[in-house]
């Protein structure tokens, strides 16, 4: 069990930086579990995006969980940890005495004892989830939960900007197919 | 007649069982096929740290554990060589290529796809995925930049 703050404007600006710097969300989304497990000293973190038609949790990036537990089944964000709907924080302390999990037995199976989902939103529309993974039961800290937050807010607006970056692209390749004698 | 060399980009998803069991099922009986699975992955976070005690270099140490994750991945891709050798493919027409990628993913296959020059590329693709709109498509992005080559699409 662990309430100390880990979190310090150290370990904020590697982070921040990470995501700065990256010009692959998936990459940043990878790099930024490997900071997050480091940090925290847990045993894995997951970005997840959020289908807004299914409300399926997809994986943009993970570190630290088993092949076979990311291959477990289909996430749902009404299913898995209910709150994270409502842009607020979900903290699962002790996962072998919770109902909030949608297979709590493959979590216990896979060594978790506890697992805190904080909501990545972006223009109030909660558009996917950060996900961590502790090996045992753990009280996560005020203030490393509102670090935790700041940091979901910088992922959102870097999955915003590449979506947007992407979109650009495409349709500079699209006009970059057009013709001249088409235009002509 | 040289022999017919399929790449499959593995991922340990589903959709890569699916595309595996496309290979056994297509090319399993044929002796003359080479498969090569591949697996592009990301390195672990580099970081800087100017003296031992602080918080960074804590964490800089604590990284280096990570890379155990590698490990097993790469065990578990030799391992899914074994099931395509258990499967009937002999042991040299079987092969794996473990490597680090700085890139996106499609970048990295069709890089793999130049410098060894495959027939068959075999891509796993699951409809309807919200994270391509974030990370674009790995498909799209392989089938318009590779010429001569066959693209078959497992979905």
């Amino acid at each position: 069990m662990q309430t100390e703050d880990r979190i310090n404007i150290d370990i904020f600006k590697i982070v921040t930086r990470a995501i700065a710097e990256s010009n692959n969300l998936e990459i940043m989304a990878k790099h930024l579990a490997q900071l997050i497990i480091g940090a925290l000293e847990i045993k894995g973190a997951t970005i997840f995006a959020t289908d807004p038609e299914t409300k399926e949790l997809e994986v943009l990036g993970s570190f630290g969980l088993s092949i076979r537990y990311m291959n477990k089944g289909p996430l749902y964000i009404s299913r898995s940890i209910k709150s994270v709907e409502k842009r607020k924080a979900v903290v699962v302390r002790d996962v072998k005495n919770s109902d909030l999990l949608q297979y709590s037995a493959d979590a216990i199976q896979e060594g978790i004892g506890a697992i805190v989902s904080v909501p990545i939103a972006f223009s109030e529309r909660v558009i996917g989830v950060l996900r961590l993974y502790h090996h045992e039961e753990w009280d996560i800290s005020e203030q490393d939960l509102d670090s935790l937050f700041v940091l979901a807010e910088i992922i959102g607006l870097a999955m915003m900007y590449t979506r947007m970056n992407n979109a650009i692209n495409e349709v500079k390749n699209i006009i970059g197919d057009v013709h001249e004698a088409w235009l002509e | 007649m040289d022999a017919q060399r399929i790449l499959l980009p593995y991922n340990f998803s589903q959709t890569d069982q699916k595309a595996l069991a496309f290979i056994i099922r297509t090319f399993g009986s044929l002796e003359n096929t080479e498969v090569t699975l591949f697996h592009a992955f990301t390195p672990i976070s580099e970081i800087e740290a100017s003296d031992h005690q602080s918080a960074t270099a804590k964490l800089k140490r604590r990284l280096s554990y990570l890379t155990q994750e590698l490990t097993e991945r790469e065990m578990a891709l030799q391992e899914v060589c074994q099931y395509l050798v258990g499967k009937g493919f002999g042991r040299d027409r079987v092969r794996y290529v473990f490597k680090s990628r700085k890139g996106e993913k499609a970048t990295a296959i069709i890089d793999q796809t130049k410098e060894e020059s495959y027939d068959v590329i075999v891509l796993s693709h699951k409809p309807g995925k919200v994270t391509r709109f974030f990370t674009g498509s790995v498909f799209t992005k392989v089938v318009t930049a590779l010429k001569d080559v066959t693209v078959c699409i497992v979905s």
